[in-house]
């Protein structure tokens, strides 16, 4: 009786230090979740989801204190698969557009451009180019297309528009379409 | 072999036991409608349009105006960056004329999109300029020599991808162990470089024999499919009379199997070396070009002569006369097409390159690019029915690249691009042999296209994401780390302000002499007498006046006779204020422009200096650097503001220094107390006390940054014209000096006057000790 009592406190005791090493020696740095949520979300970093960019939202799902369906640039696609990773039920998008509109970039008219850098404060992932009172530029290859910059343009010249489409960029169409423009 | 192929004619399964790479089809390739008639003399067209974007690599940029005259192999545009990154070629001109614009135009290119092209109008004299290139017609002796004739000359392969052969050789020498020549015409219809090796044979061993010498190579082997005897005939006869110091070109006949011609089932057909599916043939010492390309070079090393023409079959079922011609680059394709005449008005679209891999163009009057062998015109037939697979295996059959087309088509149609990648569709070479013995007519090339572009797109889009993400991340430490550099420098300062307080203490004792530390002397000084202020408070009873009581005296006076020369007589009583209030907004205004400037000439150095993207944004975003000195700046005016008012309010109550904290309102004190002094020498002195805090402020945003002392001698009010310092920098710092020494002295005849004691010198004796 004691014997057994010994050994199974004995054993409770090895294998109680095994997972608390094990537990100090393999931790992971982080949330992993949030990490794997980071992923998926679209980098826009445009805050329409309520949080300052895509990271505190993904930190905020990680720790289940925010809904799946706030990214509104992300759509249901991306709700979906935060719902997956979080294990939790798929919701409606309350606010999504009406249709998944073609990825715009930001466009400074450089004639009106004063130089008053408050865009550039804006940018989430500095993509404008200026300095004051000079002529600011959009570096359209790193624009996410968050569209911050636009309301707080005091002259309004910052305007959205559709990537241009050329012979580097174009896709050719799927086969079905084809036939059906036909 | 005889025996095999006899049995081929017979059995087209036996056709598959030719060759040695799997699949591939025998389609009818009415090669004779073209290959028949004898190469025609080159038209010359209405107008030639030279697009700026080859098919690889930037656009170029033009070197002419509008309106220019141009002679022929004159250069037209060129790279404006490095070439040799941005796989730009030069255009040359094909023929003498006037540029008649540079314009969007519609472009040979799937998609029908529009970009800039140069519009010659030929003028028909076909004047030209000889050896373009200035070569001395010697044969290059080293790879690099070789490549500089090629750029120049914008040889590009002209088989049909179009990448800049400069691009494609190898610098080093004896890399390229075998030269491998195209001569494999494999497409139906197209007949150009048929054409061209029974016209051009020796040019075009020449040009393999130039190319195999610069590089290095040991040997070439050139393959022409059987259909083309003629062209074998005339190319074994070049090689046999071109013999070059031991190398020759060795001509192999191949099978007539579609697509023969593909680079990895040429290569693989002539040397039995299969290619990995990631690498290239010059990995593993193979270099193989086309015909046209290898006459190019030739023409270019020997002659000078720029790439500026090209033979083109121009065939189809729907023209009478097919013919081959020599063609100026930027010859609209509707113009060969009607030379050829159709049969029936040209109101279907022409298809640029053969049947099974050319495209439908938007335009007919797009214009030949360097790649375009082939305009054919083919009525359009009745599309065939596209029904479900059936899973009979056949384009897997066929396929030469061993791919598993089925598969890949089931999972394109479903979107599953991951998987269709898995299935190495980046492999496929579009060669069209799946969709072509598809029994239900499934455009699969199309989907593979669609697949690949999709799978393009979501790359780039992963990468973008990834880059947004790391910029954002970017964006982020940095205001982190800016938040922090200020904290520290904020630290800094204190330190250095208490660090004075020590120095300014122990410096009152010899107040004549001027201290030696500069930094934030001024905020030193009041700090150090808010506190002696204190402890003369205190301690009414202090024991000995020492000598430096004397000097500090006669420093304030001294202090204040300057100040009273600046000051304009005044009203004792009731202008105080009123002047109280013009210097503090003088000392607010010029702290202000002195930021000002410094933040301008910042953000001007950053902007000239360095145009990295995130040391611009530091500069443009200034939140952090800009405020900085302005800030300080105005916060040190606004106490020194807030001071004088205290400070006049006092004088006009004749208060005692007990309650006071500041040192100039103890300066006033100490004035009034004294009663020699008249009313306008207390206003003198008020007006000393002011520029002392001025020169504070100012001397806070100097120490801000280096490059603000400029503008803040330039904004520096005259007030001590005694020391002209060249240094701005060291006259900044002897002001302020003098101010300290002047606060000091005042704050210590103050405490004297008001305890009519030693407190003063005590105070500084306590002060030096803590
Ligand atoms: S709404 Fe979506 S894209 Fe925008 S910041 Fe939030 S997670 Fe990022
Ligand atoms: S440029 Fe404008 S739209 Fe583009 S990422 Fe920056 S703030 Fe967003
Ligand atoms: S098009 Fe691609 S998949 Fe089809 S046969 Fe050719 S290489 Fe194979
Ligand atoms: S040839 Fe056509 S029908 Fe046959 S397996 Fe391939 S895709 Fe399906």
């Amino acid at each position: 009786m004691i014997e057994a009592i010994i050994v199974f406190l004995g054993l409770a005791i090895v294998f109680g230090l095994l997972l608390g090493y094990a537990s100090l020696r393999f931790k992971v740095e982080g949330n992993p979740m949030a990490e794997r949520i980071d992923k998926v979300l679209p980098q826009t970093q445009c805050g329409q989801c309520g949080f300052p960019g895509c990271k505190p939202y993904a930190e905020a799902l990680a720790k289940g204190e925010s809904e799946v369906n706030l990214c509104i640039p992300g759509g249901t696609e991306v709700m979906i698969q935060i719902s997956e990773i979080t294990g939790r039920e798929p919701k409606e998008m309350d606010a999504e557009a009406a249709e998944p509109k073609p990825k715009e970039v930001a466009f400074i008219d450089e004639d009106l451009c004063i130089g008053c850098v408050l865009c550039i404060k804006e940018c989430p992932v500095d993509a404008i180019l200026g300095a004051t009172k000079q002529m600011h530029t959009v570096i359209q290859k790193e624009c996410t297309g968050c569209e911050k910059c636009v309301p707080v343009c005091p002259v309004d010249c910052i305007s959205m528009q559709p990537i241009e489409i050329t012979t580097k960029n174009w896709q050719w169409p799927e086969p079905q379409t084809v036939q059906e423009a036909k | 072999m005889g025996l095999l192929q006899r049995l081929a004619t017979l059995l087209p399964l036996a056709n598959h036991w030719l060759h040695r790479f799997h699949g591939g089809v025998s389609p009818q390739y009415n090669k004779s409608l073209s290959a028949s008639q004898p190469l025609r003399t080159t038209l010359m067209p209405s107008q030639l349009v030279l697009p700026l974007q080859q098919p690889v690599g930037l656009p170029a940029e033009p070197i002419v105006q509008v309106g220019e005259r141009v002679k022929k192999n004159q250069l037209l545009a060129q790279a404006g960056k490095d070439p040799r990154k941005a796989l730009i070629v030069p255009i040359h001109a094909p023929t003498s004329g006037t540029i008649e614009a540079i314009m969007p135009m519609t472009l040979p290119h799937p998609s029908g999109l529009e970009d800039l092209c140069i519009v010659l109008k030929p003028d028909g004299l076909d004047e030209a300029i000889d050896n373009a290139l200035q070569v001395d017609g010697s044969a290059p002796q080293t790879p690099q020599a070789l490549k500089d004739i090629l750029l120049q000359a914008g040889i590009i392969g002209m088989g049909g991808a179009g990448f800049p052969t400069y691009a494609k050789i190898p610098s080093e020498a004896g890399k390229i162990h075998t030269l491998l020549v195209n001569g494999a015409e494999c497409e139906p219809f197209i007949t150009c470089d048929d054409l061209l090796m029974q016209t051009h044979a020796d040019e075009i061993v020449r040009g393999a024999l130039i190319t195999a010498h610069a590089l290095g190579a040991k040997r070439i082997l050139c393959g022409i499919e059987t259909n083309k005897p003629a062209a074998i005939n005339a190319m074994r006869h070049a090689a046999k009379q071109l013999q070059h110091d031991n190398l020759k070109v060795e001509i192999k006949e191949v099978a007539t199997v579609y697509p023969m011609g593909a680079q990895k089932q040429l290569t693989f057909e002539l040397t039995g070396v299969e290619m990995p599916s990631k690498a290239h043939a010059v990995d593993l010492g193979m270099l193989m070009m086309n015909v046209a390309t290898y006459a190019a070079i030739y023409r270019a090393v020997t002659l000078g002569e720029p790439l500026t023409s090209r033979i083109v079959t121009v065939s189809g079922l729907g023209l009478e006369k097919p013919f081959n011609m020599p063609v100026m680059i930027g010859t609209p394709f509707v113009e060969l097409a009607e030379a050829a005449k159709p049969k029936v008005a040209l109101d279907y679209p022409l298809v640029m390159g053969g049947p099974m891999m050319g495209f439908q163009v938007q335009n007919n009057q797009v214009p030949v690019l360097k790649t375009t062998n082939c305009i054919l015109a083919n009525p359009p037939e009745p599309a065939e029915m596209q029904m479900p697979c059936i899973r009979c295996g056949a384009c897997m059959d066929a396929c030469p690249v061993n791919l598993l087309p089925q598969q890949m088509y089931w999972h394109a149609q479903a979107h599953e691009f991951d998987k269709v990648e898995k299935l190495n569709v980046f492999d496929c070479i579009e060669c069209g042999c799946c969709s072509y013995v598809c029994p239900s007519h499934i455009p699969l090339v199309q989907y593979y296209r669609h697949a690949k572009s999709e799978i393009k797109t979501i790359k780039a889009e992963q990468q973008a994401t990834e880059l947004a993400k790391q910029r954002h991340e970017f964006k982020l430490a940095r205001i982190e780390r800016e938040k922090e550099e200020r904290e520290a420098r904020l630290k800094a300062k204190k330190e250095a302000v208490k660090q004075e307080v020590a120095a300014a203490s122990s410096a009152a004792t010899d107040a004549a002499k001027p201290a030696k530390s500069a930094a934030a002397a001024a905020a030193a000084a009041r700090a150090a007498a808010a506190r002696k202020a204190k402890s003369a408070a205190t301690q009414a009873e202090s024991p000995a006046i020492p000598p430096a009581r004397l000097k500090a005296i006669e420093a304030a006076k001294a202090a204040s006779a300057r100040a009273a020369k600046q000051t304009a007589e005044k009203s004792p009583e009731k202008t105080q204020q009123a002047g109280a209030e013009d210097t503090t907004l003088d000392a607010k205004a010029a702290a202000r422009k002195a930021a000002q400037l410094a933040a301008q000439k910042r953000a001007q150095a950053k902007v000239s200096g360095n145009i990295e993207i995130s040391d611009n944004k530091e500069s443009a975003n200034t939140p952090d650097s800009k405020p900085d000195p302005k800030a300080a700046a105005k916060a040190a005016a606004m106490k020194a503001a807030a001071q004088r008012r205290e400070k006049t309010q006092q004088a006009g109550s004749s208060q005692t220094a007990e309650a006071s904290t500041s040192p100039k309102t103890e300066a006033i004190d100490l004035t009034g107390s004294s009663e020699a002094t008249p009313a306008s020498e207390k206003e003198a002195a008020r007006k000393a006390a002011m520029a002392a805090a001025r020169e504070a402020a100012k001397a806070r945003a100097a120490a801000k940054k280096q490059p603000v002392s400029e503008a803040l001698s330039a904004a520096e009010p005259g007030a001590s014209s005694s020391e002209v310092a060249p240094d701005p920098a060291e006259a900044a710092r002897l002001k302020r000096e003098k101010a300290m020494q002047a606060a000091k002295a005042r704050a210590a005849q103050k405490r004297q006057a008001a305890d009519n004691s030693n407190a003063a010198s005590d105070a500084s004796s306590q002060e030096s000790s803590s």
